[in-house]
């Protein structure tokens, strides 16, 4: 009892500070670092520059571009309307800076300066001048943790959009990644657009992601491609949140009737 | 002379100097963990940095026990776990790289301490990365080879930025505790 009392008097202070150290340890893993990228959020703001100079800067080539693309797609809406589909107006999205990247060299993740103060939640996906990016994974008030499509342990469903064939995309840590494929034999070409699937259930249909860059259709067990991201995944600057709750296989309106018998 | 009576007042107030011991230390995992983010110019290469977490867990076990360097790997690990992913986790190799630093029987090999510590953080970085690998091997979710050629990459990248960068951190820290102790010796 005597060299326990000892034991322990000696030691007092180093097993206090230690456990005092492992306690708030595991208090930020729990928590997820929320304190630490709040903080970081704090001291990195004067840093960061408005995502609306970026804006006034994009050229007028590609304004232009946009427009005509608008206008395309409120006709594809209106036929859509037309034929019975539900019509979706996108919600606008959130414009944030990002403000650093992942905290260790294996993951691809970003950090955006906007969190859940501004209505960003957990789910939500990322795009950036050119295309898909990723998906929000954590949020705190002012801070959003996204996990980027090049990461290896992000997968989406994607379409070729020209032939409508499907597969799925792989990250593989740069700005590229392999798309393998569900048919035997698809119609690919180099230069094709990629876009993802409506078998995606944690992405919305439709959106770009990159090019085709090359084909190796002898792979086995599956065909693949490898891709080229279209937005500049590797030194982003600034992207836009857009909210989506993921709904699984929604691929048939749900407003459409079966026809009445004539 | 101020530092003097400074140095006077803290031996004298055990409790206090403890205190601000605490805050330097704390402070400087803080730094380390804000920093760990950031890709500034220069000190990045190939969109990777220094290992921040790593180069202090070394700059403390250096001149420390066994179960210290492994207690620091621990906390540091499980908190770097909380700002990326929990598996695989960090724990492991930051505490593999406390012991095996505190092991090490620097006195022998090595003399100079600013060499010492930049070589010792190159081995070091190459082996938790290193242990990342094998536990992505293990988890099996990746291609073997996707793993360890994007291992040959982040290896060298952080091992040569980590030794660079980590006398910038050993040095002040070092003078630090080495002046913390003379006091309580004192």
């Amino acid at each position: 009892m005597f060299t326990l009392r000892r034991w322990w008097e000696r030691h007092r202070l180093q097993i206090i500070l230690a456990s005092l150290a492992i306690g708030s340890a595991l208090f930020i893993r729990q928590t997820e670092a929320r304190f630490l990228f709040e903080t970081y959020q704090f001291l990195t703001r004067p840093f960061q520059q408005a995502p609306a100079q970026k804006a006034v800067l994009e050229n007028a080539q590609l304004r232009d571009l946009q427009q005509r693309l608008a206008d395309m797609e409120s006709q594809n809406q209106r036929l859509k309307e037309l034929l019975g589909y539900v019509s979706q107006q996108p919600a606008p999205g959130i414009p944030a800076p990002v403000v650093g990247r992942s905290a260790d060299h294996w993951w691809q993740q970003v950090i955006l300066g906007r969190g859940t103060k501004d209505g960003v939640k957990v789910g939500d996906v990322v795009i950036a001048p050119g295309g898909l990016v990723g998906r929000v994974i954590n949020v705190t008030p002012n801070t959003s943790r996204v996990l980027l499509l090049s990461d290896p342990s992000s997968r989406v469903g994607a379409i070729i959009s020209r032939s409508r064939f499907m597969g799925y995309i792989r990250g593989q840590s740069t700005n590229r990644a392999v798309m393998v494929f569900f048919d035997r034999v698809p119609d690919v070409r180099r230069g094709d657009v990629v876009t993802t699937s409506s078998f995606s259930q944690l992405f919305p249909a439709g959106l770009p992601i990159g090019r085709v860059e090359s084909v190796d259709l002898n792979k086995s067990p599956a065909p693949e491609a490898i891709i080229e991201f279209s937005a500049p995944v590797s030194f982003l600057e600034w992207a836009v949140i857009h909210s989506h709750a993921p709904h699984p296989y929604s691929t048939v309106p749900s407003n459409q009737e079966p026809n009445p018998a004539p | 002379m101020k530092s003097e009576s400074l140095s006077r007042s803290w031996q004298d107030h055990p409790f206090s100097r403890l205190l601000i011991n605490c805050t330097v230390t704390v402070g400087s995992v803080l730094l380390c963990l804000l920093i760990l983010p950031t890709r500034l110019p220069g000190m990045e290469l190939a969109g990777i940095g220094p290992n921040w977490l790593l180069i202090w867990v070394v700059a403390w076990s250096v001149k420390r026990t066994m179960l210290q360097g492994a207690l620091a790997g621990l906390v540091l690990g499980l908190i770097q776990d909380g700002m990326t992913a929990p598996s695989p986790t960090h724990v492991f190799s930051l505490m593999l790289v406390g012991v095996l630093t505190a092991r090490l029987r620097k006195e022998r090999y090595l003399q100079e301490d600013f060499i010492s510590v930049a070589l010792i953080a190159f081995g070091m970085a190459v082996l938790a990365e290193t242990v990342t690998a094998i536990q992505y091997s293990f988890q099996g979710d990746r291609s073997l080879v996707e793993i360890w050629t994007y291992h040959q990459l982040i290896a060298l990248s952080s091992a040569i930025l980590s030794s660079l960068w980590a006398p910038v951190l050993y040095f002040p820290l070092n003078r630090w505790w080495e002046y913390m102790s003379e006091l309580k010796v004192l």
